[in-house]
C-alpha cells in the first residue's frame, strides 16, 4: 500500500514515488493530481499497480498515471508506460482486454435549439439503429474473408463498404487502420466472438451521447476543429468488442509460459509480457493491431448508423442533418513511437491503458488540418455531466510520452454505485434535467451514475494546469444511449 | 459461503472458496453466473457440453475454465449450472457441463484476469480472488 508519506511532490500537479520505495522498481512512478483528487488516488490500489509497472523489463524514464487514474487489473487505468525498443517488453494486460477502446466525436451544422423539439425521436432512432447490450450482434454479419479485411484495413474497410467518407479516415488516429495487423495471429475463438459484432456498442461504460457545445475555451482552435457554441455533436465510446477481449485473453494466457523462457519476474501475473522483438511479442503486436483495426471499423459503422438516425429523425425538419467527423482516438493501445528520453530520441513502445495519445502541434501523425493546433483529445465525462475537447501540447510530448487523460475516472465500485443509486430514479433525474435516456439495463445505468465518477472538470483542470493538454470546448448531454 | 464479492473500483472481484479443487472450480463457475445473470441461473438442462482444457498451473486452468464459460454465455447466451468433472488436476480439466439458454444476460463479463491471482490453501480448504473485466 502506498501512503501519502511515500510521495514526493514535484509541482502543483505532479507527484512521484521514487525508485527507493520498492527494490524491484526500475524507474520512478509519477502521477498527475491536485489536492482535491489525491484522496481518491490514495483510496484504492491504483498507486500500488502503478509501482508494479515500474518493474517491467526495459521500462524507461518513468511510469505515469493520469489524473483520472483508478484501480484496474495489472496496470492502473490511466497508466502510461514506455519500454525501450527493440528488447523492452510489450504487455497484453498493459493494453487491456478492450483493445482500442476509444472515442469518436461527430459534429453537426445544427444549433441545439433546432433539434430540441425532435430530441425524443432522435434518441429513439439512435437506440433502434445502433445495436447495444450484452453480446448483442449487429446488422453486419461478416464472412471469414470480410472479417480478415476488417482486421487488416480497419475503418478503411468500412468506408469502402459505404459506411462513411475519406474525411472520416483523415480525422481518425492512424487513419483508422494500423499497418502490420495480421489476422493469422487472431484465434478462431476471437473471430467467433467478433463475427457479428461490427457496428455494435456493447454494454458497460460504452455509450452514444448527443451533446451540445456549451462552452468554448479557445475560439481559434475550436474554429479550426469546426466547433462552435450551441452546436449539436455526438460522441461514441466503444472498442473492439468480443474479438479484442479474446485476443487479450489468448495472449495473457500464452505469455504466462513465456515469462519463464525470458527469465522475467513480475509482481502480478496480469503484467505478463515478452520482449517486443521476440516471436511472442511480435505475434501479440500483430494480433493487437488486428483487434485495434476491428475497433476502428466498429466505430466507423456505428457512425454510419448514427448518421442514418439523424436523417431518419430530422430530415425535412432541420436544414442540415448531416454529421462530419472531428476526430477518433484510442485510449487502450500499445504503439511504437519516437520520444525524447534523457535528451536523445528513442524508439519506445508506449502502453496507454485508459490514457489518450495527445501529440502536440507539428506532429507528422496529425492530419494536415490539425497540424498547427495539436491532436484533438476527446475526454468523455460521466453520464449526465460534461465532456471536454482538448488538444495535445509540446509539454505532453516532453513529459508524458505524448499522453493525457481519457475520461473522468471511476471513484466508486459498481456494486457500491448500485447500492446508492437506483437505475429508474437516476433515469428520472436525468430526464428532469432535459437529458433523454435510452438504456437496455437499469442496473447498468445505475453502475454508471455520475456519483460513481470523479468530477471531469477537476481532471481536465489538472491536465490543463500541468500542460498535458489545452481546453478547447466543453460538451453537455442532450441524449444518452446505453446498452 | 461459496463465494462473495470483493469491492473493486472499476471491475468485479469475487473471493471464491472450496474444500478441494473441484468445489473451487464449481463455485467459481457459480460466481461467474451470479455476475452475468439475475437471478443467478436457471436449472434448465437442455444443453450439455464437453470441456477439455490443459494449462500451466491451477490458476491458469481456473482462468481458462471461467473464460470458456463466459465465451458460451456471450456467444450463445448459455449458462451452465451443473459441472461433472471427469478429471481435474492443477494442469488438466475434463468436464461435462449442463445448463441452458437464458433470455438475456444482465452483465457482460469481457474477460477473466490473472490480476494477483493465487489459489491459497487455508484451514478450511482453498480460496482464490478472481477479478473479472466487465
Amino acid at each position: 500500500m502506498v501512503h501519502i508519506r511515500d510521495l514526493r511532490r514535484i509541482d502543483a500537479y505532479l507527484y512521484e514515488i521514487p525508485p527507493s520505495f520498492r527494490t524491484d522498481m526500475r524507474v520512478p512512478a509519477r502521477f498527475y493530481a491536485d489536492e482535491s483528487l489525491l484522496d481518491g488516488v490514495l483510496g484504492d490500489r491504483s498507486l500500488e499497480q502503478l509501482v508494479n509497472t515500474a518493474t517491467l523489463p526495459g521500462v524507461v524514464q518513468h511510469v505515469l498515471a493520469m489524473p483520472d487514474m483508478h484501480q484496474g487489473y495489472g496496470f492502473p487505468i490511466g497508466g502510461v508506460v514506455a519500454t525501450a525498443m527493440p528488447d523492452g517488453v510489450i504487455s497484453p494486460g498493459g493494453v487491456g482486454y478492450d483493445i482500442n477502446c476509444g472515442v469518436r466525436l461527430l459534429a453537426s451544422h445544427l444549433d441545439a435549439e433546432e433539434i430540441k423539439p425532435h430530441l425524443d425521436d432522435l434518441a429513439s432512432a439512435l437506440y433502434a439503429n445502433c445495436p447495444s447490450g450484452v453480446g448483442r450482434g449487429g446488422a453486419v454479419r461478416l464472412t471469414t474473408g470480410e472479417l480478415d479485411q476488417v482486421m487488416e484495413k480497419g475503418a478503411r474497410w468500412a468506408v469502402k463498404r459505404g459506411f462513411g467518407s475519406a474525411l472520416d479516415l483523415e480525422h481518425t488516429e492512424e487513419g483508422g487502420g494500423l499497418e502490420g495487423a495480421d489476422p493469422e495471429k487472431v484465434s478462431a475463438r476471437a473471430r467467433d466472438r467478433g463475427r457479428d459484432q461490427v457496428g455494435t456498442l456493447g454494454a458497460g461504460n460504452h455509450f452514444i451521447e448527443v451533446d451540445v457545445v456549451d462552452q468554448v475555451a479557445d475560439e481559434a482552435v475550436a474554429r479550426c476543429l469546426g466547433l462552435f457554441r450551441g452546436q449539436v455533436a455526438v460522441q461514441i465510446h466503444c472498442g473492439s468488442r468480443g474479438l479484442g477481449h479474446q485476443v487479450c485473453t489468448d495472449y495473457v494466457s500464452r505469455f504466462q509460459k513465456v515469462i519463464r523462457k525470458y527469465g522475467i519476474d513480475l509482481p502480478d501475473r496480469e503484467l505478463v509480457c515478452a520482449p517486443s522483438s521476440s516471436s511472442e511479442g511480435r505475434d501479440y503486436l500483430a494480433a493487437m493491431k488486428a483487434a485495434a483495426n476491428y475497433a476502428f471499423a466498429n466505430r466507423q459503422v456505428l457512425a454510419h448508423h448514427i448518421r442514418r438516425s439523424f436523417e431518419q429523425a430530422l430530415a425535412g425538419k432541420v436544414k442540415r442533418p448531416e454529421l462530419f467527423q472531428i476526430y477518433d482516438i484510442a485510449h487502450n493501445m500499445a504503439k511504437m513511437e519516437t520520444h525524447s528520453v534523457a535528451g536523445r530520441d528513442m524508439e519506445v513502445c508506449v502502453h496507454r491503458k485508459g490514457a489518450t495519445r495527445a501529440f502536440g502541434p507539428g506532429s507528422d501523425a496529425l492530419p494536415a488540418a490539425y497540424r498547427d493546433i495539436g491532436q484533438p483529445v476527446l475526454v468523455p465525462g460521466s453520464m449526465g455531466t460534461c465532456s471536454w475537447v482538448l488538444v495535445g501540447t509540446e509539454t505532453s510530448m516532453s513529459q508524458a510520452f505524448g499522453s493525457t487523460c481519457h475520461g473522468a475516472g471511476r471513484i466508486m465500485s459498481r456494486s457500491q454505485a448500485k447500492r446508492s443509486v437506483q437505475g429508474p430514479a437516476l433515469r428520472r433525474q436525468l430526464e428532469a434535467g432535459g437529458i433523454r435516456v435510452r438504456a437496455g439495463s437499469m442496473a447498468g445505468l445505475a453502475e454508471e451514475a455520475p456519483a460513481a465518477y470523479k468530477d471531469v472538470d477537476r481532471v481536465v483542470d489538472v491536465v490543463h494546469g500541468a500542460g498535458l493538454a489545452r481546453r478547447v470546448a466543453r460538451l453537455t448531454p442532450l441524449a444518452v444511449i446505453k446498452g | 459461503m461459496r463465494f462473495e464479492e470483493v469491492e473493486h473500483t472499476a471491475d468485479r472481484a469475487l473471493r471464491i472458496h472450496g474444500r478441494n479443487l473441484e468445489e473451487l472450480f464449481a463455485n467459481a463457475a457459480a460466481g461467474l453466473n451470479s455476475l452475468m445473470v439475475a437471478p443467478a441461473s436457471d436449472d434448465a438442462d437442455s444443453v450439455a457440453k464437453r470441456i477439455e482444457l490443459d494449462a500451466a498451473d491451477a490458476e491458469d486452468l481456473l482462468v481458462s475454465w471461467l473464460s470458456e464459460l463466459a465465451f458460451w454465455a456471450e456467444t450463445e447466451s448459455l449458462i451452465f449450472s451443473r459441472y461433472h468433472f471427469a478429471e481435474l488436476s492443477p494442469v488438466r480439466l475434463r468436464a461435462v457441463v449442463t445448463g441452458g439458454p437464458v433470455n438475456a444476460l444482465q452483465k457482460h463479463v469481457k474477460a477473466v484476469t490473472f490480476h494477483n491471482l493465487a489459489i491459497r490453501r487455508e484451514p478450511d480448504g482453498l480460496v482464490v480472488t478472481v477479478v473479472f473485466d466487465v
